[in-house]
């Protein structure tokens, strides 16, 4: 296997010196970080390289010897090189050699453990991307892995500017002073008083949410029902990750950090620009009034609809009696609901302009309060369908127990199956002149659980649209974006290589290129995508179908988590 | 008494023997090695000279046929079809007064009044006949009696008015269908005392109930519905219970009582229409009469092997060797 050398291209024009970096025994290849330069002692370089160590936990040693000729090869100077394995010894020793009129290096490899010569690899990297850049696809133990996470955990080493006077003098990259602007460092001071008063508020709010009072059992129950609650309480989370004073201990948790901070700041400036936009001119009023006319039109229609249901809709068979009492008690529920508004209408307005004001809080807390007023307007509709599916419940188990009776058959409950059983004269019968009763009203009460179940789906298609647009406000990864649209080295998805040159006999020479292979937009949405609080249905299809077939009630979806608990 | 004569052994269906000539017993018989070539035995514990497909001549010799087979006698069958009759019989007359009761010839009150005598009749009957044996082994007491009684009274009295509205927007042929195909299945999963797998008096019992409570609604009022969901409990179910225990104790009376009712449902049928009566005589008379006949003609094509060998059966699922 051949030895691969990593050296960075900001050093391949240092003088002469020492390689300064770190040997990979189980891949055998060098990662070479910095060089260093005459005049040195001896002493200080290892004092040195062991306080690197104690920082960045990561040790570091002298790898060998670079030497950078400008005209032809210096005699005494190669003569001084090779006395330095004999002071700094480290198995195996690196001798590099560049001539400027070559192409080519010169690479030669001292003191192998198995003493055969080996071949050399020269791979040459950007030290910036390498140490910015975070792998993604790459397993813990791969060579690139290693390598990648030994120059990102020295980047102390590139800290130290090359005009410092020191002990010692080394090359390596440096950064030409953009990421330590003014206002990069005002920010930074100014964050730390800002977390302080965002924690403090979080924990007064947090205070008051956990009092008992509010907690106390009709309120939590009403809290539960509302997505605006929901909403606010994510919200707050949010703000307490992004409060805490501590440095984010790894990349996943800071670029959490960073999409949440970002993804606040977005959905604030929408909702702004909405409010903003609603409270021009005389937008709430007209709002308001259209409002209630719309909610007067759906409870006109939904009378329509009950009266032909009252007839005999689509010649279909109906009791005529049952159909008409179910008819009567929705058209009271209707009729209750429309005295409600006509109630509610003159203070509309009033209650609107005071929620408009919530849009500042952001977007997504103005669209659960949308979601939540439509649930309020459909109040009746919720009612009809929650009455249907008991009704349309009851007669389903009604009728396959009592077809079982007609069998001659029970539900067995210790042994979870179908007994045969014998049953008296009078049970029978009963059993049987209910079973015909319910058999032949079950067409009415179908029809009217239909008819409801409809209108109920479309309004819980249309919370769920609204539901979908607040859960992608909230946990699109608008930094990770960012980071992949402006600076798409920062998040690559694998390397490639490019050949030099190759001659037999000299080092073979690669170049490694961090930003050709950028993590697709796809892999960043589904890596940084932030947790989302909502529980999605947890049944699939077949058994949503099988719930309605049954006539159980489907609640919003949360309900069903609570009840799991 | 009983209606089949069970002989196994009798001359007509004596068991036939095939194969060779008696030979002796293989199991008991030792095998001679010397002179004769080794003979061949039924056991798996042996090595025998023998293919594995072999099979010996003395294999045959334990065939019989027709070990199972039953004599009847045609009386005998004639008065088991009885039971037969007695089921059509309900069926038609329940089919009559419900017509009577449609073209509102016969009032409820009437019917209400004769089957409430019938009733009581019956039920003096019931334990007249075996003198209260059978009430002592069942356990069941008169407030028993009374309870039943009275929820088949009340719950009927308080859903005949639901009844009546029940059917009314589907349509009277779906009705008389549904009526007819439930009879039908009445009549078919019947307990007629044969041991088989379709029988069911509880699926029974409920067609019948489910057939009248449909036709009841399709009477004019509510009382009408209410008699006539009585006079099916009482027809369909209280009749055949007290005709087990008729047919058991007092035979004689049992057949003198099938023949009136049948004489009875034919009259009323001829009532209605003559035709429909004449081919009711005619299946009453061909189930009584022509069907024992028939079954006893046919005993006699009777062909069943037995041995002592097992039929092969696949008893698990073998369609895992398949791929």
């Amino acid at each position: 296997m051949a030895i691969k050398i990593f050296f960075p291209t900001s050093c391949s024009a240092a003088e002469n010196g020492l390689l300064i970096g770190r040997w990979l025994e189980e891949h055998r290849s060098a990662v070479i970080l910095a060089t260093l330069q005459f005049p040195f002692i001896p002493a200080n370089v290892k004092e040195y390289l062991g306080q690197l160590e104690q920082v960045t936990g990561m040790s570091l040693s002298v790898l060998g010897t670079w030497s950078h000729s400008k005209a032809e090869a210096d005699e005494k100077m190669e003569n001084f090189l090779g006395e330095l394995s004999r002071i700094f010894r480290h198995s195996p020793w690196l001798r590099m050699a560049r001539e400027s009129t070559s192409k080519f290096w010169d690479c030669r490899i001292e003191r192998l453990e198995d003493g055969a010569s080996e071949d050399v690899v020269l791979v040459y990297y950007d030290q910036m991307k390498v140490m910015l850049s975070e792998l993604h696809s790459a397993s813990e133990h791969s060579e690139i892995a290693a390598m990648f996470n030994t120059v990102a955990k020295n980047q102390l080493l590139f800290a130290n500017d090359k005009y410092d006077e020191g002990p010692v003098k080394l090359t390596h990259w440096q950064s030409e002073g953009m990421e330590a602007s003014i206002i990069v460092e005002l920010m930074k001071q100014a964050s730390v008083p800002v977390c302080a008063v965002l924690s403090f508020f979080v924990a007064v709010i947090t205070a008051i949410c956990s009092l008992r009072v509010l907690s106390g059992k009709p309120l939590s129950f009403l809290w539960n029902k509302l997505s605006t609650c929901e909403q606010l309480g994510k919200r707050l989370e949010n703000l307490h990750v992004i409060s805490r004073p501590e440095k984010a201990p790894d990349h996943p948790a800071f670029m959490r950090k960073a999409s949440i901070v970002l993804s606040l700041l977005i959905d604030v400036v929408l909702g702004v620009v909405l409010m903003s936009w609603l409270y021009q001119g005389n937008r709430l009023g007209q709002l308001a009034n259209a409002l209630m006319p719309v909610a007067d039109r759906v409870a006109l229609e939904l009378q329509g609809l009950l009266q032909w249901l009252m007839g005999a809709p689509a010649g279909l068979k109906m009791n005529r009696a049952l159909d008409e009492v179910l008819g009567r008690f929705f058209m009271y529920h209707i009729h209750l609901w429309i005295s409600y508004i006509r109630l509610m209408s003159p203070f509309i307005e009033v209650i609107l302009w005071y929620i408009g004001l919530s849009a500042c809080l952001g977007l997504s807390v103005a669209l659960s309060i949308l979601s939540d007023i439509i649930a309020l307007l459909t109040f009746h509709i919720y009612c009809f369908y929650v009455y249907g599916a008991r009704l349309y419940c009851l007669k389903m188990h009604g009728l396959s127990s009592l077809w079982r009776l007609f069998r001659g058959k029970k539900w067995n409950v210790l042994r979870q199956r179908v007994d045969s059983c014998s049953y008296d004269l009078d049970q029978l019968f009963l059993g049987t002149l209910l079973f015909t009763i319910l058999l032949f009203l079950l067409p009415t009460t179908a029809l009217y659980y239909l008819v409801f179940t409809l209108l109920r789906l479309i309004i819980i298609v249309v919370q769920g649209v609204i539901q979908m647009t607040i859960d992608l406000l909230s946990t699109v990864p608008f930094y990770a974006l960012l980071l992949r649209l402006c600076r798409s080295y920062r998040l690559a998805a694998g390397v490639k290589f490019q050949m030099l040159e190759q001659k037999s006999g000299k080092p073979l020479r690669l170049l490694m290129q961090v930003n050709i292979n950028p993590l697709p937009y796809g892999q960043v949405l589904e890596t940084y995508r932030l947790p989302s609080r909502r529980c999605y249905p947890k049944d699939s299809w077949g058994s949503l179908c099988k719930k309605l077939f049954f006539g159980e009630v489907i609640y919003p979806w949360k309900q069903k988590k609570n009840k799991q608990q | 008494m009983s209606p089949v004569l069970q002989n196994p052994n009798s001359e007509l269906y004596t068991s036939v023997r095939c194969g060779a000539s008696a030979p002796p017993d293989p199991a008991s018989a030792p095998p001679d090695p010397a002179s004769d070539p080794p003979r061949w035995k039924k056991v798996l514990y042996e090595r025998q000279p023998f293919p594995d497909n072999y099979v010996d001549r003395s294999f045959l010799e334990e065939l019989r046929k027709n070990i199972y087979v039953r004599r009847y006698s045609y009386w005998a069958v004639v008065f088991e079809s009885a039971m037969v009759i007695q089921q059509l019989c309900s069926v038609c007359s329940f089919s009559v007064v419900w017509w009577y009761m449609d073209q509102d010839l016969l009032s409820p009150q009437k019917l209400c009044g004769v089957g409430l005598a019938f009733a009581l009749l019956g039920y003096l009957l019931f334990d007249a006949v075996d003198s209260g044996a059978g009430r002592k082994e069942c356990g069941r007491t008169r407030w028993d009696d009374l309870k039943s009684s009275l929820v088949f009274i009340a719950f009927t009295y308080g859903f005949s008015p639901v009844l009546k509205t029940l059917t009314e927007s589907i349509s009277t042929d779906t009705i008389y269908a549904m009526s007819v195909l439930m009879l039908i299945g009445h009549l078919v999963f019947f307990d007629y005392g044969a041991n088989a797998a379709v029988v069911s008096s509880t699926v029974s019992i409920n067609m019948a109930i489910f057939a009248s409570v449909c036709l009841a609604s399709r009477l004019p009022r509510s009382l009408h519905a209410f008699t006539m969901v009585t006079f099916a409990i009482q027809i369909f179910a209280l009749w055949p219970s007290l005709q087990r225990k008729l047919r058991a104790y007092t035979p004689r009376t049992y057949i003198c009582v099938t023949f009136h009712f049948a004489l009875f449902s034919v009259a009323g049928l001829l009532s209605i229409s003559g035709v429909g009566a004449f081919l009711f005589f005619l299946l009453l008379t061909s189930v009584a009469f022509i069907c024992p006949y028939y079954l006893i003609r046919l005993q006699l094509f009777k062909d069943n092997i037995h041995g002592p060998w097992d039929e092969a059966e696949i008893m698990e699922d073998l369609s895992r060797f398949l791929d």
